[in-house]
């Protein structure tokens, strides 16, 4: 374990990185649909369909696929406890997006907590 | 554009969601068990291996409640903003490693549960960033 834990994390990164990706494109595609929610089930499947006729959420899922291949083989390393922890980087990776891609606005807060989601992964990381 | 707060309904969504998460880590972790010949180590096992786990049980549970949790996350996304929902679904931060302790045997240390609750204040704090954001929209 203790060998291979860069090679863990940097899978751990891979398939956090992919996740991110798939997230910012069903974020994209869902603002596009500007659908609210309801427990009208009628317009849930409308709603689905509507997203599966999108190519973005396709892209997406590709990339999501990538991440379970990728998940699967870091859960063939590690303990889930730690893989389930360390994954949390993408809490990061996402911040990082929405504030450069999807150009959300970041508070002070915002970013204190994605910092002590750093110090946390290297807490877990070194135990 | 400025979406809206968390309401009760979203919260409901989000906490369903946390513990269907959990289910899916625990399956996925059940189906990697199922594998015995050795470790990961190039492509050409990784295929062996991936081939292996995608036809364990397990693992299509698995990515059915992944479906579950797909359509619930749809719905949650389209009300609020992707920085905010995903910090909110940090539930299953504590119930994977209780999961694991119980039913996979894992063993946490004191360094370990520490850097969980890091991790947790962190996401608490991105979610209670979410009234700083109708702050900044001012």
């Amino acid at each position: 374990m203790k060998q291979g834990l860069l090679v863990v994390l940097s899978l751990i990164a891979l398939t956090s990185l992919c996740d991110t990706i798939n997230q910012l494109l069903l974020k994209s595609t869902i603002d596009s649909l500007n659908f609210t929610p309801t427990l009208n089930i009628i317009k849930i499947f409308k709603f689905i369909f509507q997203l599966i006729s999108q190519p973005r959420l396709w892209v997406g899922l590709v990339f999501s696929l990538i991440s379970l291949c990728v998940w699967l083989v870091v859960l063939s390393k590690a303990d889930l406890n730690f893989a389930f922890s360390a994954d949390s980087m993408h809490y990061i990776f996402i911040a990082l997006a929405s504030r450069f891609v999807l150009k959300e606005k970041m508070g002070t807060r915002r970013w204190l907590g994605t910092g002590l989601i750093v110090v946390g992964i290297i807490f877990v990381s070194l135990s | 554009m400025f979406k809206k707060k968390v309401t009760l309904k979203i919260l409901l969504l989000l906490i369903a969601s946390d513990i269907l998460e959990t289910a899916i880590h625990f399956l996925f972790k059940k189906s990697t068990l199922v594998f015995n010949q050795g470790q990961v180590t190039d492509l050409a096992t990784m295929l062996v291996f991936l081939k292996v786990v995608f036809s364990s049980g397990f693992l299509w549970v698995g990515l059915l409640t992944v479906a579950a949790v797909f359509i619930i996350w749809s719905m949650v996304l389209s009300r609020i903003d992707l920085s905010v929902a995903v910090p909110i679904a940090s539930f299953s931060y504590i119930l994977v490693p209780v999961v694991s302790i119980i039913f996979l045997h894992e063993r946490i240390t004191a360094l370990r549960w520490l850097g969980v609750f890091f991790v947790l204040a962190g996401v608490v704090f991105v979610s209670l960033s979410s009234k700083e954001r109708t702050e900044l929209a001012k």
